[in-house]
């Protein structure tokens, strides 16, 4: 048992702010999906992917020969901190080269499209940005029912059908696509196959969806006769649902990162508070140490989780668990963050930094966008449902 | 960073839950319910000869000198078998402090007495006010030769009935500060003027009121410094926080595998209830909760035996673990539906506990408010870079 980081993780850590004094504007707080709604924030997200790719950090989980350093689980826990505390963007590569594109390729990948992918996602090139297209419109928790069909033609695939809710989709240069193979099954989650498209394909149509606070994430995309070549098949046909289940079990390892970003709101709360000395009144006092706790208890899952797999332990239910965990904390948070603000809790969060905005935005920000994020990858509902299916071996409820 | 128990940690979860599960089974927990002394004092032999009293009493008298962490997992297994015993008194509640401020010659005559004897024990300081608070302590302890007079009344004390010895709170000075002017005794239960009766509760783990009238107490048997017993009582306030919430979560997590069990083999609309989403979610929550209770009381401790113990940290684990302790319980009985609600049920043995572990180690607000406290000083690392 022990319950502190080593030496060399700390040492990470104080790299790792170094790093930020160096290279972002004094009180630098970036928001979630900042890089996806701003030209600007996009720009700069990409100027730090680029340098995170030259300290090695941006692909630090990868091995060598793929642009990585191996780092530890603990140091990649140490950085996704880090990266949620100071708003860190551009470490994700779109939605999202660095977490599940490139492990997926390297697990299911053709050495072809090893080569061709991996290096510009590792060096944090416009050219390794990617989507990631899985919901359709009657396809969302049900993800398994998804009709986009993929038809062999020679030695191309025709891609017929329509995603929705597509994040980063205007921004990335390429897309990371499931869709059907094979329509005569018995089982849905039979006949499914993940692509690589490219964003510039003839025929594929990328239409903004804005969000209801009027930023935009989302996008819906059609496929019109989509020509994708054979060989931009990803692992074996119809065999997708399985390596997709992967795919989204690195997606759904975001605890860490939520649990920085979750403490640095809490930790500008906290300041303003004294500063507008409201903190000695009971009422509030009891909400910070209640967040406190919460904060300190959601953190000590998400290293759980991580320790398990730093083990080599069979890690299933555990992601999920802290997703659903961080999905009610975030939502809490804004709650009792916006009634400090009073107010001031209504500013509109496409407006940042007026001279009316307190605590960064961050706090009304996030109290919108924490409904997105629970969501997205998985709803916090869905995220129960493979707690209980599989953590608790409880019988499957749907 | 690790999660994992040492080999020798394992080792006493093992020996502890092996040896509750056989001389403490749910049957026994019943009958002690009926018996007025609350424990069973061949499983308290047992328990002394298998040196669980000794647990973290230094070698020299008569201990094994096991860590704070060993006894931390010893009361996880106490709370998931519900053991009615006079342990904790005996040990957090007096060895500990005797250990800790204890003169020598205390620490000679009475660590070997538990260690080896399995005398038993019990920490005397509520109150009217039955808040934790130093303006509880009421009782007077008055000087007249080398010799105290103790007259005041002591409420919820445990296994008092069973008591070799009491550790007293008393007040010897009245000052601007209530902290200031308390003074901790060690009595002697069999002298002149100690009356003890049962106060009903549910949890039957034997709470006693205890008066003391005229009672004479050697000024040898102050325990610490004179004046400042507080200082001693927020030790053992703090362990008990630390310690309570690791009874409760081996409570907890008892009580939740029986209703898992029971959710997966319970059966209306032709399947398990377990396949339902409400009761399902539900199980979930309770299942994170419990794992962040479990965490939250293994990081405190260890902070504690690394001898860097956080106030902080033992206040969000006993916080937590009110929250959770109750809650499991009351859906664990829920969840179960009618026949939860009847004696039948294992499950409301756990629940019949929620309110004497509660206020053992400090409700909810008074661990608020002490979170609070430490946030005060908190520096946040965004304003560091600068």
């Amino acid at each position: 048992m022990e319950f502190q980081f080593g030496e060399k993780e700390e040492k990470f850590r104080s790299e790792i702010r170094e790093f930020v004094k160096d290279n972002f504007p004094p009180d630098y707080f970036g928001h979630l999906f900042d890089e996806e709604m701003d030209d600007d924030a996009w720009d700069f997200a990409m100027s730090i992917s680029k340098k995170l790719s030259q300290k090695k950090w941006l692909t630090m989980s990868w091995p060598e020969e793929y642009g990585g350093t191996g780092a530890s689980t603990w140091e990649r826990v140490v950085f996704g901190e880090e990266a949620g505390y100071w708003g860190i963007p551009g470490i994700s590569m779109g939605i999202s080269g660095t977490a599940w594109v490139g492990p997926s390729l390297m697990l299911f990948g053709t050495k072809e499209q090893q080569d061709k992918y991996i290096p510009s996602i590792a060096a944090g090139e416009p050219d390794g940005v990617w989507c990631t297209a899985y919901s359709e419109p009657d396809s969302g928790s049900d993800l398994a029912s998804l009709q986009t069909f993929a038809q062999k033609e020679g030695d191309e695939y025709v891609i017929n059908g329509q995603k929705v809710w597509t994040s980063c989709a205007h921004r990335a240069r390429w897309m990371w696509l499931a869709c059907r193979t094979n329509a005569e099954v018995t089982k849905k989650h039979h006949g499914l196959s993940l692509f690589i498209v490219d964003m510039k394909s003839k025929g594929l149509t990328v239409n903004p969806i804005k969000n209801f606070v009027g930023g935009h994430v989302f996008n819906e995309i059609f496929f019109k006769d989509v020509r994708v070549p054979a060989n931009n098949l990803v692992g074996e046909e119809n065999k997708g649902w399985a390596q997709l289940m992967t795919a989204l079990s690195f997606e759904r390892g975001v605890a860490i990162t939520f649990c920085g970003r979750a403490r640095r709101i809490f930790d500008e709360l906290l300041c303003y508070a004294k500063e507008i000395d409201i903190f000695y009144k009971p009422e509030i006092r009891q909400k910070f140490a209640d967040l406190a706790m919460d904060l300190e208890a959601a953190k000590l899952l998400a290293y759980e989780a991580a320790w398990k797999d730093h083990m080599g332990m069979t890690v299933i239910h555990e992601p999920s668990r802290d997703k659903a965990n961080f999905d009610i904390l975030l939502e809490k948070l804004t709650r009792i963050g916006t009634n400090m603000l009073g107010a001031f809790s209504q500013l509109d969060p496409l407006n940042k930094d007026t001279r009316w905005t307190r605590v960064k935005g961050a706090v009304e920000h996030l109290y919108y966008y924490c409904i997105g994020m629970a969501i997205a990858a998985g709803t916090t509902f869905t995220q129960k449902t493979i707690v209980g299916q599989f953590g608790l071996q409880q019988p499957k409820s749907y | 960073m690790d999660f994992a128990l040492e080999k020798d940690q394992e080792l006493i979860k093992k020996s502890a839950r092996e040896f509750f599960e056989k001389e403490c089974p749910k049957d026994k927990v019943r009958e002690l319910r009926e018996d007025p002394k609350g424990y069973d004092p061949n499983m308290w032999k047992k328990m002394t000869s298998l040196g669980f009293l000794g647990l973290i009493i230094p070698e020299q008298y008569g201990g094994t000198e096991g860590e704070f962490i060993d006894l931390m997992l010893f009361m996880e297994e106490i709370g998931r078998n519900l053991v009615p015993s006079p342990f904790f008194s005996t040990v957090v509640l007096c060895g500990m402090p005797l250990m800790e401020f204890g003169t020598n010659e205390q620490k000679d005559t009475f660590l070997p007495e538990i260690a080896e004897k399995g005398k038993i024990w019990s920490f005397a300081q509520t109150e009217q006010l039955a808040n934790h608070e130093p303006e509880d302590i009421k009782l007077k302890a008055t000087l007249d030769n080398d010799e105290y007079t103790l007259n005041g009344t002591k409420l919820f004390v445990p296994y008092a009935s069973a008591a070799k010895y009491f550790l007293v709170v008393a007040r010897t000075s009245e000052g601007e500060n209530p902290e200031e002017g308390i003074t901790l005794f060690i009595v002697d239960s069999k002298t002149d003027g100690i009356e003890t009766e049962i106060i009903p509760t549910t949890a039957r783990d034997v709470r006693c009121e205890v008066k003391f009238t005229n009672v004479k107490v050697p000024k040898k048997n102050i325990l610490g410094e004179p004046e400042n017993g507080w200082k001693i009582v927020d030790y053992v306030f703090q362990n008990t926080a630390v310690l309570k919430a690791a009874e409760m979560s081996g409570g907890a997590q008892a009580a939740f595998s029986i209703v898992n069990k029971y959710a997966k083999e319970r059966k209306q609309f032709d399947k398990p209830i377990g396949s339902l989403q409400a009761v399902q979610f539900k199980l979930v929550d309770l299942l994170t909760d419990i794992d962040e209770l479990k965490y939250l009381v293994h990081e405190a401790a260890w902070n504690i035996n690394a001898g860097s113990p956080s106030r902080k940290l033992n206040s969000m684990a006993k916080a937590k673990a009110n929250a959770v302790y109750h809650d499991m319980c009351y859906h664990g009985i829920f969840l179960h539906g009618a026949i939860g609600w009847t004696e039948e049920m294992d499950i409301g043995l756990y629940h019949l506990r929620t309110r004497s572990l509660e206020f053992e180690g400090g409700g909810t607000d008074i661990h608020m408010e002490k979170i609070a406290k430490e946030l005060e000083s908190y520096q946040p690392d965004f304003l560091n870079l600068k």
